[in-house]
């Protein structure tokens, strides 16, 4: 596909049904004009990937829940200024909730508080075992992962999940910078492909 | 200069897990992409990526999460659509255009609930943002900031339009009757967003009055409205000039034309 085909075409297909994307514009644009029961139902959908990506990089559940919060009443508040050229409703609401929780832990005392709970960088696997309707989507990604090389996949997952800079995946990883930069970007690619993205 | 464009657009695969320090790369990134169709397109692919690493994170929450947040939801105002205007640069369409005004948003909720812990000096964003993420008990604070700021319902564009800003300034200042005054200050348009908390309640037939002191003259901006448990809604105040300062005087109703006693607070504003 030409890589500057319009916005709306970079959905593709399976992507676009699997996580009812349309639907979800829908709902978000209902709640752009004060709609609660819209807001209702987008929050039943979103506010796993929301809670869970949060905790992923935060760990603590108190202060998960507190940004989890703070995120969803941000997109109650700011529904109107969702832009779908952009991207997906479910894009646009679950980078909120990774950018929070990153502005969390980059504010001094969070971190120094993550320092304490964890001293291991590896993702909690078991934390989200429990999350059943979410399988599908952990089998892909699983998938994907593992056929990227071990330093794609561990810089990919110490960014994201883990919250670190890149910076400081670099220096986890004992790898330049230059390195990191490119691994990260050939290993989102492969993702990119490996799940059917445009 | 061909490699140092090659070497920014590698950046975009960090940018999209946000895993890029705040800062000069950062903001140099953030420029380059409003110019670099490809790198955009390139992020926007990789943030579905990301996305997909989300769902495959799902965990769900506390059960009593739910009705908090609906809680909060029916006493706070969404803002309208962020309409453009001339005077104001064009922001970065076609890149990440919620997170400038997001920042915005969230210091300026910062600011007021600045006045609830009573912190009275002035505050950097990043301080304001550090002292918020300390506090605990902020989610609560935030949702009667939200509340207070629906009430001012009057004032939706102008203010929408300032908690929109990219870049607000943020000041708040001790009156020498005690409480606090709480200016978010977007010095690019020439408004500011003032609100206070914990001022003496006046007498009958007293009001606080708003100015901007000038180098030439001394115009008002208008009455705080009535305080509710100790917090005054926001008020707006447009056509700032250089050297204006933001003061409060003690007047009798409904106001006067020229201040008449001397002011409990003189902010100078950075304009």
């Amino acid at each position: 596909m030409n890589p500057n085909d319009s916005d709306a075409s970079r959905f593709s297909p399976a992507t676009a049904d699997r996580r009812g994307e349309r639907d979800l514009d829908d709902l978000l644009v209902h709640v752009a004009r004060g709609d609660q029961g819209a807001f209702e139902a987008l929050y039943d959908r979103l506010v796993g990937p929301v809670y869970g990506v949060i905790r992923r990089v935060l760990r603590d559940p108190s202060q998960s829940e507190e940004v989890a919060q703070e995120v969803l009443l941000e997109v109650w508040r700011n529904a109107a200024r969702f832009d779908p050229a952009m991207g997906g409703a479910a894009t646009w609401v679950t980078t909120i909730a990774h950018r929070r929780a990153i502005d969390r832990i980059r504010s001094t005392t969070a971190a120094a508080d993550r320092e304490q709970k964890t001293a291991d960088v590896s993702p909690p696997h078991d934390e989200v075992a429990e999350a059943v309707e979410a399988s599908l989507d952990r089998e892909r990604v699983r998938r994907c992962l593992d056929s990227l090389t071990d330093i794609q996949r561990e810089s990919i997952t110490l960014a994201y999940y883990g919250g670190h800079s890149y910076r400081q995946v670099a220096e986890l990883l004992s790898v330049t910078l230059g390195a990191i930069k490119t691994r990260i970007r050939d290993g989102l690619i492969r993702m990119r492909d490996c799940l059917g993205v445009n | 200069m061909r490699f140092f464009r090659q070497d920014l657009h590698t950046l975009t695969g960090a940018y999209a897990l946000d895993a890029l320090d705040e800062g000069s790369e950062l903001t140099r990134f953030t420029r380059h992409l409003t110019r670099c169709q490809s790198c955009a397109s390139e992020v926007r692919g990789f943030r579905e990526v990301a996305t997909a690493m989300a769902f495959a994170a799902t965990t769900e929450p506390p059960a009593e999460m739910r009705d908090q947040v609906m809680a909060a939801v029916a006493r706070t105002r969404q803002l309208p659509p962020e309409i453009r205007t001339h005077a104001r640069p064009k922001r970065a369409r076609g890149t990440a255009p919620w997170i400038p005004w997001l920042s915005g948003v969230v210091a300026t909720a910062a600011a007021v609930v600045a006045v609830f812990f009573g912190l009275a000096q002035s505050h950097t964003q990043n301080e304001l943002n550090a002292a918020r993420a300390q506090n605990h008990t902020l989610a609560s604070a935030q949702a009667r900031v939200e509340a207070e700021l629906s009430q001012a319902r009057q004032h939706d564009q102008a203010l929408a339009e300032i908690l929109g800003a990219p870049h607000v300034t943020l000041l708040s200042h001790s009156t020498t009757k005690g409480g606090v005054a709480v200016v978010v200050l977007d010095a690019a348009t020439r408004q500011l967003v003032v609100a206070t908390s914990g001022l003496p309640a006046l007498p009958a037939g007293k009001v606080y009055q708003l100015w901007l002191i000038g180098p030439v003259k001394i115009v008002s901006a208008g009455l705080l409205p009535t305080a509710r448990s100790g917090v005054t809604t926001p008020v707006v105040a447009t056509g700032l000039v250089k050297g204006d300062k933001l003061g409060l005087t003690v007047e009798p109703a409904p106001g006067t034309k020229q201040p008449t006693t001397t002011p409990i607070v003189a902010l100078p504003l950075p304009i």
